[in-house]
């Protein structure tokens, strides 16, 4: 691999990834090109699938297999590192990225469970997977409404990185009209760590959007074999491979080595069933998140007020309260129109609707992680600013 | 399979409803009393064991104490027993038990059914009412951590959050559900976990349906495997059911107990886990027309699906555990005694 240490290669690398976004941001209505990825250096490290074992031959219809489409948004599941115990510090401008084809590549097993094909969403090569901004995940969501749409296709697979790729999956769960499974995956190790979880993942990920079972369900999450929804998903562990956990309700299926097999079913309105799904979003007002603690302060909310938030989340303790110097802030707020919902740093359990939290018109976040509650509320705010609305809209997704 | 907007609005609905009304105007809830650590005394307020030294609580003083009843529910009760979970071990009961349930839930006036129950077998009396009752009214199990007489008792607030449940439109076609600790589970996933804690009763996969909080009763989830009203199972002429056991599993288990079982003449055993013994053992039974179900002591997880186990005519339990694998196996030989049809059975409930 040439060095990237000189200015004039990162002012090349930032042009190439302006023109891959610039790509991506015409391609709304169809799937960006595919370029041939550039060939490893011979001293790459291979993933962890074992090349001395054969893969299982292939079905003998292989033309009747669903259409899978395989989306990367990137993540640590695209990542690979130079040595295969790296398995923190993967990555990097240096090292070359998995690019979608690669994985069909590596595991020609995809191809006996779906006709898969690849679309790649990865943000520029010089930005990790993850902070994407509003256009990117519109760009996204747009394409999953067109593939829930499109009758050649039966399923959608999408990788992103593990750290917030549960408000992402949450995200498609309320705005893609979708009865088809979209199935978000990614992994806790890179392509090429160690007994990498990636390949077992991916390949799981593909059968479940190909499970008929699978739909119906609303945005799905499946690693580690286990099948969650997306609204209640969220991750527990920074390394371990067993991150991925609803703290309350539990996972809906398994993907096991028999079956892809499902138990549950969730309640709460999503996909086809939400007043959110199907229509573009150009921008959605502006809201943010305030941790509680002890002495948190308002001026925190002040100026997120003042930055412009329509909405604004508390992360409350306990059952979800707020300090007095945030409550200060808080009714400050409200008198400027700001919407406030309150959600629980406990993670587990539901903020109920009390009468003193009727009183002092905040929205309880019932149990949604407060990054969620934050994008529940940004598409709420869409819509309406009427608290008894929102309420209504909280306790339905 | 019911429409999650009809559970909504059954949530909805049960908001509403718990505005004050007349009595005749609230939903009929009948409690079903069995027993268990819910009505039991000890003769001080700190004996959380042994507390059988007490005078029992009947049904009648277990709605005395829950004056708060009235705004929710119109309730009667029907006495069963009065005993602690190891005596509830009869068929006879238990068959008297659904065919009551039965009764009540097949008029229509009625609106749910509460089940006092003795906690360690639980788990077991909730999924066989899951399996034999006939309705998709609510039908709510709920037993105590803590005795009537303690400290700090659990079953007050256990008692009133089943009702509730029970009283709730929006819990229609969940199944039999369990209630303690404010959760709501699955009759069929929830498994007593620990042997004394109050939050004993956990879906260790799975996770509640949903929560009986004091703003309201919430779903978030809704179960896929057959129950209740979506159930072929039917026990109203039955006076019996066939005998099954269980044989545990570890190193160097004995098959002895196994073939034990069948002289005794058990029509079904259910193995948790394997050992080298059992193989053999499995294959004299089965050469009596004994069927076996394997499945797993770990306490979570499925066991597979597996070409090898339906060769040697084994069913596979899936992810139910020993004490339930013996709950359906009973009541799919009352059916069949085929081991393909009882795998069906287990991959749909």
């Amino acid at each position: 691999m040439p060095s990237f240490n000189t200015a004039v290669s990162r002012a090349a690398l930032m042009l190439c990834g302006g023109l891959l976004a610039a790509a991506c941001a015409t391609s709304a209505t169809a799937p960006p090109k595919e370029a041939l990825p550039p060939p490893l250096p011979k001293d790459a490290v291979l993933p962890e699938i074992p090349q001395d074992i054969p893969p299982a031959p292939a079905p003998a219809n292989q033309a009747a297999l669903p259409h899978v489409v395989l989306m990367s948004m990137g993540g640590t599941i695209a990542s690979r590192a130079s040595t295969r115990l790296n398995i923190t510090n993967y990555g990097g401008k240096e090292v070359q990225r998995v690019d979608p084809q690669d994985w069909v590549h590596d595991l020609p097993e995809l191809g006996n469970i779906a006709r898969v094909t690849t679309e790649d969403f990865r943000p520029p090569v010089d930005r990790p997977s993850g902070p994407e901004t509003f256009e990117d995940l519109e760009m996204v969501a747009k394409r999953l409404n067109q593939l829930a749409q499109d009758p050649t296709v039966d399923g959608v697979v999408v990788t992103h990185g593990t750290n917030t790729m549960t408000e992402v999956a949450y995200y498609m769960d309320l705005v893609v009209k979708t009865h088809k499974p979209i199935v978000f995956v990614g992994s806790q190790r890179p392509w090429t760590g160690l007994s990498g979880d990636g390949p077992l993942n991916l390949y799981n990920a593909v059968r479940v959007a190909a499970s008929k079972d699978a739909w119906d369900k609303g945005v799905l999450h499946c690693m580690n074999q286990n099948i969650n929804a997306a609204r209640d998903v969220m991750k527990t562990s920074a390394y371990r491979v067993q991150t991925f956990r609803g703290p309350d309700a539990g996972a809906l299926g398994f993907a096991d080595p028999d079956k892809v097999v499902f138990y549950r079913e969730p309640v709460r309105r999503h996909t086809y069933q939400s007043e959110f799904a199907g229509f573009d979003y150009t921008s959605v007002p502006a809201v943010e998140v305030a941790y509680g603690y002890e002495e948190a302060p308002g001026y925190l909310i002040d100026a997120m007020v003042e930055h412009g938030a329509k909405g604004i989340v508390i992360d409350g303790t306990g059952a979800g309260s707020a300090t007095t110097s945030q409550t200060e802030a808080i009714k400050r707020a409200q008198a400027k129109g700001v919407v406030f919902v309150m959600t629980t740093r406990t993670r587990s359990g539901r903020v109920q609707d009390t009468p003193r939290r009727r009183e002092s018109h905040i929205v309880a976040g019932d149990d949604l992680q407060p990054e969620k509650a934050r994008l529940l509320l940004q598409l709420a705010l869409t819509k309406t600013t009427d608290l008894n609305e929102i309420k209504r809209i909280f306790d339905e997704y | 399979m019911i429409h999650p907007f009809k559970l909504l609005l059954g949530a909805c609905l049960a908001w509403t409803l718990a505005a004050p009304a007349g009595a005749a105007d609230l939903p009929k809830v009948k409690l079903f009393t069995t027993g268990g650590t819910i009505q039991s005394r000890a003769s001080n307020r700190d004996k959380m064991m042994e507390y059988t030294d007490g005078r029992k609580v009947e049904p009648q003083e277990l709605l005395d104490a829950l004056p708060e009843l009235k705004a929710i529910a119109d309730m009667s009760y029907l006495e069963i027993s009065n005993v602690g979970t190891p005596h509830l071990h009869n068929t006879e009961q238990q068959l008297r038990l659904a065919k009551a349930i039965n009764e009540w839930l097949a008029r229509p006036e009625a609106a749910g059914a509460v089940v006092t129950h003795g906690t360690a077998m639980l788990e077991e009396t909730a999924y066989y009412l899951n399996l034999v009752v006939k309705s998709d009214k609510p039908v709510v199990v709920v037993g105590s951590m803590h005795p009537w007489s303690a400290i700090s008792r659990d079953g007050p607030m256990n008692l009133y959050n089943a009702v509730r449940v029970a009283a709730d439109p929006g819990a229609r076609g969940q199944g039999v559900m369990v209630l303690l600790n404010d959760e709501i589970d699955a009759a069929r996933d929830v498994t007593k976990n620990n042997t004394y804690r109050v939050d004993t009763f956990v879906s260790r996969d799975l996770g509640p349906l949903g929560y009986a909080d004091s703003d309201r009763i919430v779903f978030y989830r809704h179960s896929l495997k057959r129950n209740t009203a979506h159930s072929e199972f039917d026990v109203s002429n039955l006076s019996t059911l066939p005998k099954v056991d269980i044989v545990y599993a570890y190193q160097e288990a004995d098959r002895a107990p196994i073939d034990a079982l069948v002289k005794a003449g058990a029509k079904g055993i259910v193995l948790d886990d394997n050992a080298d013994g059992f193989p053999a053992a499995t294959k004299a039974g089965q050469a009596k027309g004994v069927v076996f179900v394997q499945s797993d002591r770990k306490g979570s997880g499925r066991v597979m699906l597996s070409d090898k186990a339906a060769a040697k005519g084994l069913v596979t339990a899936d992810d139910l555990n020993a004490q339930k694998s013996r709950i359906l196996l009973r009541l799919a030989l009352t059916k069949t005694r085929d081991p393909k049809e009882i795998q069906r059975m287990f991959n749909e409930y």
